[in-house]
């Protein structure tokens, strides 16, 4: 079974464990005066960071626990805190006394340690990776994050989900469109409606273009972080190209406010012209990339996952799929009749992954030209019916998994678990045997999102 | 490697905005005296970011592609705050992220300058205020300059630097 998620609700007169399965979900209820729960991370080693999470949000005790630090709440933190409990309503919270927090380091003769982060030297997000280094090589990584908590869940509670939405479209900027599908998800179930097939169509062609989007950025800078610089000029400039795509059919270069409950018309011959000429620039790229042997030098063998160890971590995404897992949200037979082919590799390494990204955007070329036909639908909305409801989607980054409670027609608990929530946890199984100098290579191959992950 | 020559010649150059280059050249005239010896005909950047959703990074990291090419304007991205003139935040500032904020503010030499980029740090995104979030970058640092929009666009934020250099 594969472990999706696990996280706490605050019901009141009780708090509420839910542990979300690809083949069950288990729902238990824990008294408010002392609530523990049994750790299930000697199973699923991502729960780790779900079960501190839940500690730190909601103060619940996890028996058999092996990592007790906390993991939101960083050093500034006070302790006695638990923010996500209903009976928490404060706005400002003061900076407590500097408590340090204790890496996983490893000790020994000749042995350092090298902090890197939250501020990185590039144009990226902030985030902390924690080596243990002899020499140049990695003996161990650490991964800290959550720099960047903005305490969503709590921010969109007693809002409706029309109200949430410009919220829930900002969490991660990369995979907006992945978000605002699975909001519509659940708002068309609350609604009790069933979405029309043009509405589906018209959304799942913005999807593909984020993906293609977010892909080609990466297929530029992955060779770029081997030093091979013109691999980025050459996709950065489709990436803009792709982005103007996104503009034009949406409004907004990232599709911001793109998901509503109406189709508009398509240019369907000058997106049918640009999809034909993207597919010709694609085959030259990969004419070209794959014959450079400098670059597969440093691609192939750099930061392996082993397919038991992405199996055991529970990876979702490219990075799963690079590793000959087939996990992926459109294996279902809408995406399937649209001409959706899973695309895998067995390596687990740079390369794998790399590859994977090229035939996905191959793939999204095809699956775009299907869903250009989109007549126009406008959908009315009855008002969200209560209840707990929740929805997938694949964003370019994996598998994404939202799940709202409503009550009284406003949100009553929001939790979404990004992809990279579950494959940072798996990040630092890739660096032993690699030097410090592929790090950045390995961590920009799995492109995982910061702000998605750290809410 | 005859066929990568072949595509580039064909290819061209796709750089846009000559606009650009002339308001450049003009705000050269402009900016005299002190300021231009102190940014020494360029203008290094140091981006950080505070809490946003990535997109404004995106839009930082297009301005490389070939379509906007910022450095031919003399602004650049630098690795380190010791390195930089102005300092670009983006992003709600996180109470996380806070401090971090401050050590690199710190680390960067005078003269110095902020530019807030997007509409994250000055809390009129759509992210209301939590106990997560420190409020308005402007309440806890000197802002020299802002450049709204969600995310602003690569011609925004061009727009923005150059109105910074006016103001200056």
């Amino acid at each position: 079974m594969r472990l999706i998620a696990r996280y706490a609700k605050d019901l009141g007169e009780a708090f509420e464990v839910v542990t979300v399965y690809d083949e069950m979900t288990e729902t238990v209820r824990l008294g408010k005066d002392e609530p523990v729960i049994g750790t299930i991370a000697t199973k699923h080693p991502t729960a780790i960071w779900f079960e501190r999470k839940m500690r730190d949000d909601f103060g619940i005790r996890i028996d058999g626990a092996f990592d007790n630090r906390p993991l939101v709440h960083q050093e500034r933190f006070p302790k006695d805190i638990h923010p996500m409990r209903k009976d928490f309503t404060e706005t400002v919270v003061d900076f407590a006394d500097y408590t340090p927090y204790k890496y996983e380091a490893i000790g020994g003769d000749g042995v350092f340690e090298m902090a890197v982060g939250p501020i990185h030297a590039g144009i990226i997000e902030p985030g902390h990776f924690h080596f243990s280094q002899a020499g140049e090589d990695i003996l161990h990584q650490e991964v800290l994050h959550f720099y960047k908590y903005r305490a969503i869940e709590k921010m969109v509670e007693e809002m409706t989900l029309e109200e949430a939405k410009p919220i829930i479209e900002r969490i991660s900027g990369n995979e907006s469109v992945a978000y605002q599908i699975a909001w519509r998800d659940i708002t068309a179930q609350a609604a009790g409606i069933e979405l029309p097939e043009p509405i589906k169509k018209r959304h799942a062609l913005l999807l593909e273009l984020e993906r293609v989007i977010h892909h080609l950025t990466d297929l530029g800078f992955i060779p770029n972080d081997a030093g091979f610089g013109a691999a980025l000029a050459f996709c950065s400039k489709l990436a803009e190209e792709a982005r103007r795509k996104m503009a034009e059919l949406t409004g907004h270069r990232f599709g911001f406010g793109a998901v509503t409950f109406e189709t508009s018309p398509i240019d369907t011959e000058a997106m049918k012209k640009w999809l034909d000429y993207l597919e010709n620039e694609i085959a030259w790229f990969t004419d070209w990339i794959i014959d450079i042997p400098s670059l597969w030098d440093r691609f192939d063998t750099t930061g392996r996952l082993l397919p038991q160890k992405a199996l055991k971590y529970d990876c979702v995404g490219v990075v799963a799929r690079a590793s000959g897992i087939a996990v992926d949200r459109r294996l279902n037979p809408f995406y399937i009749d649209h001409g959706f082919k899973m695309a895998t590799q067995t390596n687990g390494d740079v390369g794998a992954r790399f590859k994977v990204r090229l035939e996905e955007v191959r793939n999204s070329i095809v699956m775009m030209r299907n869903f250009l036909d989109v007549e126009p639908v406008s959908v009315d909305l009855p008002t969200p019916n209560e209840g707990s409801y929740t929805a997938y989607a694949e964003s370019s980054l994996g598998e994404l998994f939202m799940a709202i409670d409503i009550k009284e027609g406003k949100i009553e608990r929001f939790f979404v678990r990004d992809p990279s929530f579950v494959n940072w946890q798996a990040l630092h199984l890739m660096m032993p045997g690699n030097i410090i100098a592929d790090f950045p290579l390995i961590n920009k191959s799995c492109d995982l999102s910061y702000a998605g992950n750290d809410l | 490697m005859i066929r990568f020559w072949e595509k580039r010649i064909k290819t061209g150059m796709v750089t846009e905005h000559p606009e650009f280059d002339v308001e450049m050249a003009e705000i050269r005239q402009q900016i005299k005296g002190e300021v231009k010896k102190k940014f020494a005909g360029s203008l290094a950047i140091r981006m950080v970011d505070s809490g946003s959703c990535n997109a404004c990074e995106a839009e930082c990291n297009a301005l490389s592609n070939p379509y906007y090419d910022l450095e031919r304007l003399g602004i650049h991205f630098v690795a380190s705050p010791r390195h930089a003139d102005v300092m670009l935040l983006s992003g709600v500032l996180t109470f996380n992220m806070y401090h971090h904020v401050m050590d690199a503010w710190e680390q960067i030499p005078e003269p110095k300058w902020i530019v807030t980029l997007g509409d994250c740090p000055a809390m009129q995104a759509p992210f209301q205020t939590t106990f997560a979030i420190k409020g308005p970058a402007a309440e806890h640092l000197p802002v020299a300059h802002h450049i709204p929009g969600c995310p602003p666009s690569p011609e925004q934020i061009i727009q923005g630097f150059l109105e910074f250099l006016r103001k200056i």
